[in-house]
């Protein structure tokens, strides 16, 4: 019987009397004594434990139906006999329990110890049906559910009980006011702000929530895909429309203070060798955006931080003496924590500054909510809504911004040496993402530059105060002025992709909100706006002027005042509706408000050799609170809105690495690789083990995660010694038979230290290369393992952890010898070094350890995915390809699952105990001992400790794969993962030059291996 | 509805001797009573007799039992009954025979008539007894059992027979 029924059976029987027989001594014993009045022992009216199901089914009343010190009074003054168990003795025995006499009260006690029992059985409801569901169907009546004076009166007392469970069991009910009270504004707004205690909303949000599948990730309520169909659509307003990105949960860090200080500072955490860093003349005159890698301050290359991207403000004056600059350091929200502190301690700055800048009203949310049932309560008849109205007669405010953040916490902190600010702006500023080719379009039909105020009205009070300032300069006007001029140009160029990498442009524009097409339409080029070829050519060239990238975004106050005096959507509606020609242009005058934003260009796609460009567009940034101000238009214009599934898109044509899952070797990508891991270990476990694919059987090892520290560690012991690596007299083919002659024998689960074997070998190698072959590794293995023990210390102390390779210089070395034959189609450039033992030693020397990012595209079928498997085709691989153009690839041979029988086995004992369990009656016990004792197995993954992860296989592994899909634009698989770089240039070397750059792509659910090419693209 | 109709026998084993009452458990009682159809009624009876044939309950010490049989060939056991008379038991026989109560279409039926049953015979024996320990004894018995009904009458459909007891026993 299965245990939900028999959980169900004996619920229904928990109530019914069991037999009562006289047939146990246990009765005897519970008791000390028993007298044998009658031959009917008075306190054997219990319960007695039968073997199946019964027992379960317990009179919960028959031992307390004769209670101790009455059987006591009772035996004192009987004839009894003290001794025990003689009903165990047989018949002999029980002779001479043969009473003298009778006794009634044994039996009248008998009786009534029955009657309960019996009492119980009839008037306790046993089955699991509802009260009224005990009557006979004519006795029954409309409402009886949940009308309890429907029923019968005697039944009333019951249903009664059975109602107040239900309404225990069902949540909360949170809608305690009506549909119409709930959807009025205060309330929500009041709904709103509660709900975004826990997690920070962007103003988007709302919109957001009603067309995607929110997420909450990185404490952010994030749309992570639309819930219409649109991969393909989104693709395509990529690459022909414009696709729109929300944006504005990248955290935002601010540097103010002396530009030297904040250089040497800074300098500390970034490296030359990966690119330009900080100090880069472009992005330090505040004319482009610069994007580099933190580390940990002089760690490079270990203890990778994360990607940033960073923008100066442009001095004002050129020859200024003061040299207060400021930065903006703008990241991903999992990175942020750690910067933040890194940035912190380099800059010396500790001191947190309390500002009152910061400290909103406390929210009079709760208390008001609580307020109202009392209210409610008091004045039953009348209008409640008037009275809260008066009650709280300032409105509700609307989170702007970050509503988890505690007021108290503080933003900003000063360095009593340097004089360096570090302020956290984030949740401040909105960033909106616009990708590709109409985004320019989009930008200049969706905003206008803000009017000159001309008017000498200023004696009236103007919430722009600083917009009029700002106006009565003429400096100020002409800077204005050539900022929107060169805005305008930008309708005019086709592609944002033609603009200089990462070029600002500062602007102060109007209300979009005021000239909101009726309809929404496409924003399309406008070939008038091209005819002033020439200014456009010199835009092209000589990129944004400097000056035209102030804005006054930069400045705090001017931030506020805007955001502050924003007209709210319903005044603009109504002014619009109090227009005297409905539909006409509103004009609001000097009413209008004036926000300063920042544009920054996006530069697409820069590495590789096709597609330059793909994926650029531009990043607006505005002031908090005019979020979907501009949203709107932007939509209304035509742009297509994405969420996180199509960042990642965007990412992976890019061919960049996606934050924080591309990053293996800083902290958020180790923490996302986990959660994912977890995640898709969960989704596996809910299929049956006969639905799912044994990765066991399929050589999968890791089939949830890529063991990167594993995979560089085999490859460095692999390739430890000097002959093993690919300069060694031994040829790369004697090598991969080695490796061929093993293989079989790797699933077996006694050789899971089948790496150490190996690496003990490679050892021996080193000292008699020649005398070694298979037949001996065992031996051998064993004889050198305390040597090898030994040599893995010394290396563990030497290269401390895995790195990614970022150095530009070696990954172009890399990335020229990928290519296939090198020699004659390209002139070797003069840098470039031939493919040799030196040069791969000076590569290896200092990186150990190291993966390097690559991009791979498979030469004919597949689509790779995730996880994939990176691995080195053989040379009978490579001839096989070579004779057939159309050979797919290898076949990996299945492999045996050792842990089956294991499963089986436990399974087995498991279930032997359980029913010696059943037998003992000491279910609960033995069954809790039983879960504690052992971790579970589960079916169709590798269980313990990995074995040997390069040589698992019969294709040795070189790397995974972390993003991979069917390439639209180019029409084949394309993928991007980390190979390692010892196991790359370890195969590279043992390639011919015509197939170089060949490796084979294995999924994880997959035995079929396919070809693809791999490019290293700087 | 759709159901196999049963009926129930709440008999009453009686017997003289009280090790007849050792050795009762219900495979022991389901094979005496499937033995004496056998006898009775033939191969035929025996078999159309076991299909369904339970002993749902059994209590030593008061000597009830409720045998649980199809409601077609019901009154085959029924007349089978009275021809056991010694319950069997290693070797030793002990001459008993069966007394039944009711008969009944529910379980729940038979366990009505079993309270009433038990308060009458209670209550007769209350009227019967001449010593004044023993009367105590039943009275508390007695007592008993009707307080357990007034606890359980809150859930329970108010039966004017446990006050007509409890009344009897005050006065």
């Amino acid at each position: 019987m299965s245990n939900a029924k028999e959980r169900k059976h004996a619920k229904k029987m928990r109530n019914q009397p069991t037999n009562v027989t006289l047939s146990s001594g246990f009765v005897a014993d519970r008791g000390g004594k028993h007298h044998t009045g009658g031959g009917k022992p008075s306190q054997a009216q219990k319960q007695e434990l039968h073997s199946g199901t019964s027992r379960q089914r317990q009179i919960k009343t028959s031992p307390h139906s004769l209670p101790e010190p009455d059987v006591n009074e009772q035996s004192s003054s009987k004839n009894m006999f003290k001794k025990k168990g003689g009903w165990k003795a047989g018949p002999e025995g029980t002779s001479q329990e043969i009473p003298k006499y009778l006794t009634a009260s044994t039996f009248a006690q008998a009786r009534a110890a029955e009657i309960s029992a019996m009492l119980k059985a009839v008037t306790q409801k046993s089955s699991n049906s509802l009260v009224f569901q005990t009557l006979p169907r004519h006795m029954r009546r409309r409402a009886m559910s949940h009308n309890v004076k429907r029923l019968p009166r005697r039944l009333q007392e019951l249903a009664k009980k059975e109602a107040e469970k239900a309404v225990h069991q069902k949540k909360e009910h949170s809608k305690n006011k009506c549909h119409k009270a709930r959807r009025c504004h205060i309330n929500r707004t009041l709904e709103f702000n509660r709900r975004q205690k826990k997690n920070i909303w962007l103003e988007t949000h709302i919109w957001y929530a009603k067309r995607f599948h929110m997420v909450k990730k990185w404490g952010y309520c994030l749309g992570e895909r639309p819930t219409v169909k649109s991969h393909r659509a989104c693709y395509r307003a990529m690459t022909h429309l414009c696709l729109l990105q929300d944006l504005s949960y990248y955290c935002c860090l601010e540097l103010k203070g002396r530009e030297e200080e904040i250089l040497k500072a800074l300098s500390q955490m970034c490296s030359i060798d990966t690119g330009l860093t900080f100090a880069a003349v472009h992005c330090l005159s505040g004319k482009r955006q610069g994007s580099l890698m933190l580390y940990r301050a002089n760690k490079y290359p270990r203890e990778m931080l994360g990607p940033v991207t960073f923008i100066w403000k442009s001095e004002r004056t050129p020859g200024d003496a003061s040299g207060n600059r400021q930065l903006w350091i703008w990241l991903h929200p999992t990175l942020k924590l750690a910067i933040l502190e890194e940035i912190k301690t380099v800059c010396l700055c500790s001191e947190p500054i309390k500002s009152d800048v910061c400290v909103p009203n406390p929210l009079p949310t709760p208390v008001q909510e609580k307020s109202h049932p009392e209210l409610a309560d008091d004045i039953v008849g009348k209008k409640r809504k008037r009275k809260n109205d008066e009650e709280n007669a300032k409105p509700v405010k609307k989170i702007i911004g970050d509503g988890t953040r505690d007021p108290c916490q503080p933003r900003s902190w000063v360095s009593p040496t340097t004089g360096i600010i570090i302020s956290d702006l984030t949740m401040e500023i909105n960033r909106f993402r616009l990708i590709g080719p109409l985004s320019q379009c989009i930008l200049t039909s969706a905003l206008k530059a803000a009017p000159v105020h001309t008017g000498e009205e200023d004696t009236e009070e103007s919430p722009h105060h600083w917009w009029t300032d700002t106006c009565k300069n003429s400096d100020s006007i002409s800077l204005h002025q050539r900022q929107e001029a060169v805005f305008q140009l930008l309708g005019g160029i086709s592609s944002p992709a033609e603009i200089p990498a990462g070029t600002i442009l500062g602007l102060t524009v109007g209300d979009p909100r005021v000239n909101l097409p009726q309809k929404r339409c496409k924003a399309l080029p406008d070939s008038e706006r091209c005819q002033d070829n020439e200014k456009v050519r010199q835009l092209l060239l000589e990129g944004v002027p400097v000056e035209c990238t102030r804005s006054f975004i930069w400045n705090q106050d001017i931030c506020k005042s805007v955001t502050e005096n924003k007209i709210s959507d319903q005044d603009l509606n109504r002014m619009r509706s109090e227009l005297l020609v409905p539909g006409s242009q509103l004009v609001l005058g000097p009413h209008e408000s004036k926000i300063p934003i920042l544009l920054i260009q996006q530069p697409g796609k820069l590495t590789g050799e096709d597609r330059l460009g793909w994926g650029s567009g531009w990043d607006v940034l505005l002031p908090k609170g005019w979020g979907m101000a501009f949203w709107i238009p932007f939509i209304y214009r035509g742009a297509r809105v994405g969420g996180l599934k199509e960042t990642a898109v965007h990412f992976q044509y890019k061919r960049s690495p996606n934050i924080p899952g591309d990053f293996p070797d800083c902290l958020a990508g180790v923490l996302f690789a986990d959660e994912q891991a977890k995640d898709l270990l969960e989704k596996y476990r809910r299929r049956p083990p006969a639905k799912r694919p044994n990765y066991v059987k399929l050589g999968t090892l890791a089939p949830f995660r890529c063991p990167w520290e594993q995979l560089t560690q085999d490859w460095e012991s692999r390739v430890q010694t000097p002959e093993a690596s690919p300069i060694a007299s031994t040829p790369g083919g004697e090598k991969s038979d080695l490796r061929r002659h093993k293989v079989p024998c790797a699933p077996v689960p006694g050789k899971i230290h089948h790496s150490s074997t190996e690496a003990g070998i490679s050892e021996n190698q080193l000292t008699e290369p020649e005398a070694m072959d298979t037949g001996c590794q065992d031996q051998a293995g064993t004889e050198k393992v305390l040597e090898q023990v030994a040599t893995e210390n010394h290396v563990a102390a030497t290269s401390s952890q895995l790195c990614v390779l970022r150095n530009r210089k070696l990954l172009k070395q890399l990335s020229a010898w990928c290519g296939p034959s090198s020699g004659d189609r390209r002139a070797p450039c003069r840098d470039q070094q031939e493919l040799t033992t030196e040069a791969c030693l000076s590569i290896l020397t200092p990186f150990p350890r190291a993966l390097v990012w690559v991009s791979l595209s498979l030469l004919r079928k597949g689509s790779p995915e995730p996880h994939t498997m990176i691995c080195v085709p053989s040379k009978e691989d490579l001839f096989r390809l070579s004779q057939d153009h159309h050979y797919h690839g290898p076949q990996e041979s299945r492999h045996s699952d050792p842990f089956k029988s294991l499963i089986l086995k436990e399974k087995e004992k498991k279930k032997m105990e359980k029913r010696q369990n059943r037998d003992t009656a000491s279910m609960g016990l033995a069954v809790g001992e039983l879960t504690t004792g052992q971790e579970a197995l589960t079916r169709g993954l590798w269980s313990g400790p990995l074995p040997g992860m390069t040589s698992h296989c019969s294709r040795v592994l070189l790397g995974f794969i972390t993003q991979g899909d069917f390439s639209m634009a180019v029409g084949c698989g394309e993928a991007l993962g980390f190979v390692s770089v010892t196991g790359l240039l370890d195969m590279l070397y043992s390639q011919p030059a015509a197939t170089r750059g060949l490796v084979l792509l294995r999924p994880p659910a997959s035995l079929q291996y396919r070809f693809a090419r791999i490019t290293i693209e700087v | 509805m759709v159901r196999f109709k049963h009926r129930y026998l709440l008999c009453e084993l009686v017997s003289d001797d009280p090790r007849c009452r050792l050795s009762l458990d219900d495979r022991m009682l389901g094979g005496l009573v499937r033995d004496a159809i056998a006898r009775v009624h033939g191969t035929f009876g025996a078999a159309a007799c076991s299909v369904g044939f339970a002993v749902r309950y059994l209590n030593a010490y008061t000597g009830i039992v409720l045998l649980r049989c199809r409601k077609d060939f019901y009154q085959l056991v029924w007349s089978a009954l009275p021809f056991i008379t010694y319950l069997e038991n290693k070797g030793h026989r002990y001459p008993c025979f069966f007394n039944t109560l009711h008969v009944g279409g529910t379980i729940r039926t038979c366990q009505k008539f079993l309270i009433q049953y038990n308060r009458r015979q209670l209550l007769i024996l209350l009227q019967n007894c001449t010593d004044e320990g023993e009367r105590e004894a039943i009275k508390k018995s007695v007592c008993r059992s009707c307080l357990l009904e007034e606890e359980s009458a809150e859930e329970e459909l108010s039966d004017s027979a446990g006050e007509e007891f409890a009344e009897a026993v005050n006065c």
